[in-house]
């Protein structure tokens, strides 16, 4: 068996948090050369169970060196929450066009379980054209134009494949890799095995549109049974990016900083008194703190990027947004951030009314999400920032060949829960661009070729960022777990790599 | 296999100390449990346990050590280690034959120990927290002035031994201080510490305690400890995360605390109320304990699934808060490490799988009751009628599509064998039902019973439980620091017939308690993480805790008891619920300003500055919070709303004092219950001195910051004085002071 290197006990973590997260945010330029000290240090305290207090210098430690030589430092995730129509956006189904409105085969029924469909369905072919026609040739709606301009950046996987079928236990098993509550969310997991590299903001930021916030809520982006230090940070949309980061009205600037040189002169007496090492660190905590204060409007302001820029992701500045989010990202990640997630909600085409029918509310998502991201993938290009950034696109699950007509009305239309196929796409670090990786069957109900399970998916994410998912392992309640799962059955899928 | 990094931080150093006791001869006896069992637990089951089994070998099953595997080897000969595989390849030279394979080597006194316990015939041995409590001996010493309760000379004993001494008496305020947020949850008022600091009978301190005991405000501060346990919320979880009325089994629990219902009892009434002869409402409300379960209301979803999935979380749950065992592992196969196995999981689960609750959106079957003057209507548990009785199947790897054998009520052997004697009011024959699983759980002789719930309240007071690993006290736990306090503390609460109170007024009034947390360096150097408890810890308040003191020392708190939860001032935007019209409506009057546990939790975004203090959204038991330092919580203290407001009110409750010097020292009093260092007053006083003059040319921020509009009314209602002429700048100055107070380490330790 594997050695597993990060599989810290809890208590130790404990005790290694508040020097992680200090360190994780106090370092900056010197990160990468002192990661390796970092982690043996880490590795030693955890061995012989060092004491936490009696080191003064708490800052000097960074991010933390992967397993291996990582193809990507960073994640952008984009996940569209309710997840969006395969059919009718990558996966190309002339065969489903032609049996449209054809009673599904009996043989992919049996022992089938729709979360809304009743009674025996009929195929729905896609309702839009698909074309060749963009840098790498490959099939894709005429929802998503923009997307035929990073073709050739962008490995498309049609035959992802999951085994949770509704909202919330999907995202959680995409993002945490259990389908109940109280795993560790994906980012939390990077920061555990990275670190940050940030030095005034949070290593795992979270950005919402969309109007809600995902099904599962904020156990996605929650650290479950690692310490909380690792939880994502969400920047609100619109008000505050981050809780309590404004100063009290009537509370001056140099005020502020008036009153935190006094809360630490104290404390730093405090500590000749008693050498509690919590202190000590408490008193970074309180700087940090003081930074975000002014690094995080900063960093989350897009009214800062160019015209031009704000044109080309469709983004405008003070109504929360989808293409807002994208610049964010951009800017989170040049700021050394290192897992950027974001959620955008509203893509759940059941077809039962205005709000989620495939003819009319799928295209305006795709027109809200399709420019964007494309300008995303390429301005990070531009900027030299793609071949460290690993870009993530998808959904939760997929939607199915089949129309739903909730209750019998055909007024709309739309496709229910579909779990067996869906497709998700990643660009940027280590990944083969331009390519497809996978197959449905005619109808895009099942997998034809290569599957990739949700686990399979996490590994090869992990495997990018230079982490041995066997080895990024954490014990909680007597269990080894991984972000990958318990079982350690999970595959690194070497066909999207490059 | 790596178990060096197994062994996590505290283990190593407990067994460091345990080690030293056991330092013994050559030819003394092994003791298997203590010496040999932790080395095999920690290097060799994770390939060699209950779920791998590798070349056929599981270490943690004593027949199977002894008999031949597929390869012909053995791996266990008694008496004969050269013969021993076990032996042969803990010693071998040869890399790719040695075992463990990675990590360190075993070191030499482990072999040494492990060839002798072969040489002495491989006795088997139970775990230490699976056999039954052994009541230590109390060495009284003559030269004993320091201890004033019998865990005081177990303690000390210890402290004696590392050749260090106890640490000082805390001094009163300090202690006062201590115990009061420890019992209630608040800190004293300056009346408390006046009268407290006045009185000069010899048992002062006793009487105080008594006087907390008795106050309602413990139930409030122990009952978090219940909620996290139970993952009580308001909320039914999953996606829409619907509201659930629940709250009347909150204050089930504050009152079952306050009148010190007996432990025994309490946990009975929490499992198996509704099953007890005679039993009242208020015994059937307690059982709503179980039904903070998640239910899951979308659409499409399998109740079967999902009531399943409740009931594996209540067994998990039971296990963790009552037994200390991480038992979840048994649902999919046998344990690993622990002497559990796959099919006792499911006889446990069969007494727990009879009730007719079935993850309904209404979460039926519920009670209707009237508590605080309040009617509610609350989900409890009720046991199916005969004729429905569920039959419970194995479940293969834990799947519900794999049911094997069916299997009848039950309890596991390694721990019933011990406990199931006069006390179990079923024939041992007779399947067990969820009232004999109660019982089986609270007796006297059950050996995991009483030592988690005296190892929590240690925990509680200490910061550290004497069992580090509060929820798993199995062998890859971190074991007991010193088995004898444990043991002794758990013959304490049986001793007071399950009074808890009793317990914590003994561990309380102990000289270990009453120790200064400031140590001598060599206590420090000697005793780092103080695990020989030779000082007090110094410990970051809960998240709870942070809210009730601010309010408290600011004069806001609200003193109402139970009902409804509330909902304090929380920013815009924090519950965008999916699916849901339900919005956060801020209490008015007192509601704002409620202890912590009345504050409503929906599970999918609870109170965000609750949060940052490591409470937890509950949807799952959490045994142990931990404790954590970042930037956010900062932020909270520094910058939110409700914050500002402590400090607003307490910087107006010394607006009448004369000097600024005053004004700080008094506003330090309150919050730090004690007088302010010279240092901390010169610091603060300085800020007021410049934050005066600053604000002196920023009027309107100045009215901002000192909450302009409740100063002009207190003002104009108070005295003739002229709104107009209330020195905002001054204002505006002692709250950034008192907004720094409720920063400092001492506001936010209790140390």
């Amino acid at each position: 068996m594997s050695h597993p290197r990060n599989n810290f006990d809890i208590d130790a973590l404990a005790q290694t948090t508040r020097r992680t997260f200090l360190g994780s945010l106090a370092g900056g330029a010197s990160a990468f050369s002192l990661g390796s000290i970092a982690l043996s240090q880490l590795l030693a305290r955890e061995a012989h169970a060092a004491p936490m207090a009696d080191s003064p210098h708490e800052s000097t430690q960074l991010s933390r060196a992967p397993h291996f030589a990582a193809r990507a430092k960073n994640v952008i995730y984009i996940h569209l929450a309710g997840s969006p129509s395969q059919l009718e956006l990558f996966d190309y189904k002339p065969t489903l066009t032609k049996f449209n409105g054809q009673s599904c085969p009996d043989e992919y029924l049996k022992g089938e379980k729709f979360a809304f469909i009743k009674g025996h369905p009929t195929l729905l072919g896609p309702v839009c054209k698909f074309a060749q026609s963009g840098t790498a040739g490959l099939w894709t709606s005429e929802f998503i134009p923009h997307f035929r301009s990073i073709e050739h950046e962008v490995c498309v996987i049609k035959s992802m494949t999951t085994d949770q079928f509704n909202h919330a236990p999907a995202q959680l098993l995409l993002h945490t890799g259990e389908a109940r509550f109280g795993g560790a969310s994906f980012g939390s997991w990077v920061g555990y095995g990275l670190g940050s590299e940030a030095r005034d903001l949070p290593g795992f930021v979270v950005l919402v549109s969309g109007d809600k916030t995902p099904d599962a809520g904020k156990s996605v982006w929650g650290s479950g049974f690692l310490p909380s230090v690792y939880q994502g940070v969400q920047c609100r949309a619109s008000g505050d990016p981050v809780l309590y980061a404004k100063d009290p009205e009537g509370m001056l600037r140099a005020t502020r900083r008036a009153t935190i040189d006094a809360i630490t002169e104290i404390a730093r007496a405090g500590v000749t008194r008693h050498g509690d090492g919590e202190t000590q660190s408490r008193i970074a905590q309180y700087e940090l703190a003081y930074r975000m204060q002014m690094a995080v409007p900063e960093a989350m302001d897009i009214t800062r990027e160019s015209a031009a820029t704000l044109s080309e992701y469709g983004a405008t500045p003070g109504t929360p947004s989808l293409a807002n989010s994208c610049v964010l990202a951009r800017r989170l990640v040049e700021r050394g951030v290192r897992f950027v997630q974001l959620y955008d909600w509203g893509w759940d085409g059941h077809g039962t009314g205005t709000s989620d029918d495939l003819l009319t509310q799928m295209p305006k998502k795709c027109r809200e999400m399709d420019q964007p991201v494309a300008a995303l993938v390429r301005d990070l290009r531009r900027r030299g920032l793609l071949d460290e950034t690993l870009v993530i696109w998808g959904g939760e699950f997929g939607r199915t060949p089949v129309a739903e007509f909730r209750n019998g009305v055909k007024e709309f239309l739309g496709r229910d829960h579909h779990p067996h196929a869906f497709t998700m796409w990643m660009a940027g670090g280590g990944v083969k661009g331009g390519h497809t990786y996978g197959e449905t069957d005619e109808l895009g109900y099942k997998i034809a070729r290569d599957p990739v399970r949700v686990k399979d998916f996490q590994a090869t994410v992990l495997h990018l960022l230079g982490l041995d998912h066997l080895q990024l392992a954490y014990r909680h309640s007597g269990l080894d777990h991984r972000l990958t799962g318990v079982q350690g059955d999970a595959k690194v899928i070497h066909g999207l790599l490059s | 296999m790596c178990a060096l990094l197994i062994s996590g931080g505290a283990r190593v150093g407990a067994n460091d100390v345990v080690a030293t006791h056991s330092a013994s001869s050559p030819d003394a006896p092994v003791d298997f449990a203590r010496e040999v069992l932790p080395v095999l637990a920690s290097r060799c089951f994770r390939c060699h346990g209950g779920v791998r089994e590798m070349a056929g070998l599981n270490l943690s099953d004593h027949a199977r050590v002894t008999s031949a595997l597929k390869s012909g080897h053995i791996a266990v000969v008694p008496m004969d280690p050269l013969r021993s595989e076990l032996h042969t390849r803990v010693t071998s030279v040869d890399a790719n034959e040695r075992m463990p394979p990675d990590g360190d080597r075993l070191s030499i006194e482990q072999v040494a120990t492990i060839t002798r316990w072969i040489e002495q015939g491989a006795p088997w041995g139970t775990h230490w927290a699976f056999t039954p409590r052994v009541e230590p001996p109390i060495v009284m010493r003559a030269d004993d002035s320091w201890s004033r309760k019998d865990l005081d000379r177990i303690v000390l004993a210890r402290i004696t031994q590392a050749q260090l001494t106890p640490a000082e008496e805390a001094p009163a305020e300090m202690l006062l201080r201590r115990v009061c947020l420890d019992i209630t949850g608040i800190p004293p008022s300056l009346e408390q510490r006046a009268e407290f600091l006045n009185d000069t009978r010899t048992d002062a301190y006793e009487r105080l305690v008594d006087t907390l005991l008795t106050d309602n405000t413990y139930g409030e501060r122990f009952a978090r400890v219940w909620l996290d346990l139970a993952r009580y919320a308001d909320t039914q979880g999953y996606e829409k995360d619907s509201t659930r009325e629940i709250w009347a089994w909150r204050d089930w629990v504050i009152d079952a605390l306050n009148r010190d219902m007996p432990y025994d009892q309490f946990a009975v009434r929490l499992l198996a109320g509704d099953l007890l002869a005679n039993a009242s409402d208020d015994d059937r409300l307690a059982t709503a304990f179980h039904r903070n379960t998640l239910t899951n209301s979308e659409g499409g979803t399998d109740d079967e699934e999902f009531r399943m999935a409740a009931v594996f979380d209540r067994v998990s749950t039971t296990w963790q808060s009552f037994l200390g065992v991480t038992f979840q592992c048994t649902q999919c196969h046998g344990h690993p490490y622990d002497p559990f196995t796959h099919r006792e999981y499911y006889e446990f689960l069969a007494c727990l799988n009879q009730t007719e609750d079935a993850d309904r959106d209404d979460d039926a079957p519920r009670l209707a009751i009237t508590r605080n003057g309040i009617n509610a209507s609350v989900p409890v548990m009720r046991e199916l009628a005969l004729e429905l009785r569920r039959t419970t199947h194995v479940l293969a790897r834990g799947a519900l599509t794999s049911p094997t054998d069916v299997v009848d009520g039950g309890v596991p052997a390694t721990i019933a064998t011990q406990s199931l004697g006069a006390s179990h009011t079923l024939s041992q024959d007779a399947p067990m039902d969820r009232l004999a699983m109660a019982q089986w759980i609270a007796s006297k002789e059950n050996p995991l019973f009483a030592r988690v719930a005296a190892n929590r309240v240690w925990e509680l007071f200490f910061g550290r439980g004497i069992v580090h690993t509060s929820e798993d006290f199995g062998v890859m736990g971190s074991g007991a620091s010193d088995q004898a306090l444990l043991d002794h503390l758990a013959g304490v609460l049986i001793a007071h017939d399950f009074s808890m109170k009793s317990l914590i007024k003994e561990i309380v009034c102990s000289a270990t308690y009453r120790q200064s947390s400031i140590a001598s360096a060599r206590t420090r150097a000697r005793d780092s993480e103080n695990l020989l408890w030779s000082r007090a810890p110094r410990m970051r308040l809960e998240a709870e805790q942070v809210r009730d003191s601010a309010l408290a020392v600011s004069g806001l708190l609200s003193r109402k008891q139970g009902g409804a939860p509330v909902m304090p001032p929380q920013p815009e935007g924090v519950w965008q619920v999916v699916y849901s019209g339900d919005a956060w409506k801020v209490s008015e009057g007192e509601d704002r300003y409620r202890r912590a546990i009345y504050t409503f939790l929906r599970r999918s975004s609870p109170y965000p500055s609750f949060i940052a203090f490591d409470s937890t959204s509950r949807e799952t038991c959490t045994v142990r919070r931990i404790r954590t330092n970042t930037p956010l919580a900062a932020l909270v203290l520094l910058n939110d709303p409700v914050y500002l407001e402590c400090a607003q009110a307490l910087a107006r409750s010394v607006h009448d004092e004369h000097d600024d010097v005053d004004a700080v020292r008094v506003m330090l009093q309150r919050a730090l219950g004690r007088d302010g260092y010279d240092d901390e007053v010169t610091t603060l006083t300085a800020l007021v001195t410049r934050e005066r003059e600053r604000y002196a040319a920023h009027e309107s921020e100045a009215r901002l910051l000192s909450g302009d509009a409740s100063i002009a009314a207190q003002s104009a209602g108070e005295s003739s004085t002229n709104a107009n002429a209330v020195d905002f700048a001054r204002q505006a100055a002692l709250v950034a002071a008192a907004n720094a107070i409720l920063n400092l380490d001492d506001f936010l330790t209790r140390s």
